[in-house]
């Protein structure tokens, strides 16, 4: 004889259901503030390349030896050295090159987040940016 | 009955633990269902010694029928060409080959050591190592281009590292069961049933591919794993998504590239640091390209697939 009961009740599933809308609105807010948080990123990112920063656009990394050397670089950095992560992998806040590169072919970047994928930079982006860890 | 007899080159017996644990059909449905004798394999024959070198020398003389050879492992040709690092039954193992292949009615060479080389046969290639009928892609085989089996067919090659069990077992029951003539083999041997499709073709990251949404780190169940981390399969011809492993998954299902293990240049790049599981690229585009897709194509369906790319594509969708 099993132990479960043969009528379910309904309070049970009431508050079960209950449950799930209050992780389901905890998971809702959670995604705002992360989406709020990377808005404020972006912006920042954007203000410190209107503002001028030069960053390390050449050399490209011609063969896949001289990207992980500039990868290898980044892994070194401290977590929130924001402004060496965008010296180091030559951000602009435009296309570049003959081909005019942008952000929105790379295969890192993410149409729909407006993000740039790669572990080692994992920043918010604009679509018509460019760095040179660029790749298609 | 169809008498097969299975022996092992320079190899690491991959193959064989591969064909042993083969389902669909097993190695015992080869005995019992399919009336294949195995006259001896090195993890199943039971002679030793003389009564091994007795029923060798039996099959070289046609006393003994061969209808099936199979070989697994590289013809090892060291040191100076006299195959003396590779002895087997009293002599080196290449001249057992020579004098087999020329018995037998089917030759079937199975993974890639035996197909053209395999690791091996890479540079340096100390051991003096080559495939059956091919050295990596040329003709430069023990037994030579024009080599047929009674039969009148080359070498059927069964790649792999290993080669998947059923691919093993089906072959060898076609063979078995007279039905040898059907098989269909392309420019390098392979049955075509098995090797014109692409690894690619069935992966379940198919959508991720054409959207051009890459995976960033093994495991992970969004992206397409050719774009970073080195994937071969749209440019391998196997039928690993089809025909699965364990009947279960598949490398590229479970998040690891393929490294392109049915193909002759196997392994690719000679195994250098920093090209396994890496794409390669220059100056930001994949150096291999996807089997029939040109640079410009390339480029320009990038730009209209990233454009289109739905907001899911973004998201992990085999959600638990």
């Amino acid at each position: 004889m099993s132990g479960y009961p043969l009528v379910r009740n309904p309070l049970a599933s009431e508050s079960k259901r209950d449950a799930r809308d209050m992780e389901s609105r905890r998971k809702e807010s959670r995604d705002m503030s992360a989406k709020g948080k990377d808005e404020r990123l972006l912006q920042t990112i954007a203000e410190m390349m209107a503002n001028g920063l030069q960053t390390q656009t050449e050399p490209f990394p011609e063969t896949e030896k001289e990207f992980g050397a500039i990868l290898a670089e980044l892994r070194q950095l401290p977590p929130d050295d924001l402004n060496s992560k965008l010296v180091i992998s030559g951000f602009v806040d435009h296309p570049y090159g003959p081909e005019q590169q942008r952000c929105l072919e790379c295969m890192y970047y993410l149409v729909h987040r407006k993000w740039c994928d790669l572990p080692e930079l994992s920043v918010p982006v604009e679509p018509h940016w460019w760095c040179r860890l660029w790749r298609i | 009955m169809a008498n097969l007899l299975w022996l092992q080159g320079g190899a690491c017996s991959g193959n064989t633990m591969s064909f042993l644990n083969a389902e669909e059909p097993s190695a015992c449905d080869l005995v019992t269902d399919f009336g294949i004798n195995v006259l001896w394999h090195p993890s199943l024959g039971m002679e030793l010694g003389e009564n091994l070198q007795r029923m060798m020398r039996g099959l070289v003389s046609g006393e003994i029928p061969l209808d099936i050879f199979v070989f697994e492992g590289t013809v090892v040709n060291a040191p100076n060409g006299t195959g003396e690092w590779n002895r087997f039954a009293g002599r080196p193992m290449k001249e057992w080959v020579r004098e087999l292949a020329n018995v037998a009615a089917f030759t079937v060479a199975v993974g890639d050591c035996a197909t053209w080389g395999g690791i091996p046969a890479t540079a340096p290639n100390p051991s003096e190592s080559v495939g059956l009928q091919f050295l990596k892609r040329g003709h430069g085989g023990f037994l030579g281009k024009d080599y047929k089996s009674k039969a009148g067919l080359p070498v059927i090659n069964i790649p792999g590292c290993p080669a998947h069990p059923d691919w093993i077992t089906q072959i060898v029951v076609a063979v078995a069961t007279g039905r040898g003539g059907d098989l269909s083999l392309d420019d390098f041997g392979r049955p075509k049933t098995f090797f014109t499709s692409f690894t690619q073709t069935g992966c379940t990251r198919n959508m991720h591919f054409a959207y051009k949404v890459s995976a960033t780190e093994y495991g992970q169940r969004k992206g397409c794993l050719f774009y970073d981390l080195g994937c071969r399969g749209p440019m391998t011809h196997s039928p690993c998504n089809r025909i699965l492993w364990n009947r279960q998954s598949s490398k590229t299902r479970a998040g690891m590239p393929c490294m392109g293990c049915t193909e002759p240049e196997f392994p690719f790049y000679d195994l250098a640091p920093g090209t396994v599981f890496k794409t390669q690229t220059v100056m930001g585009v994949p150096k291999d390209m996807p089997t029939g897709v040109d640079k410009t194509g390339y480029v320009k369906l990038t730009a209209a697939a990233k454009a289109a790319s739905p907001r899911w594509a973004e998201e992990d969708i085999f959600v638990v």
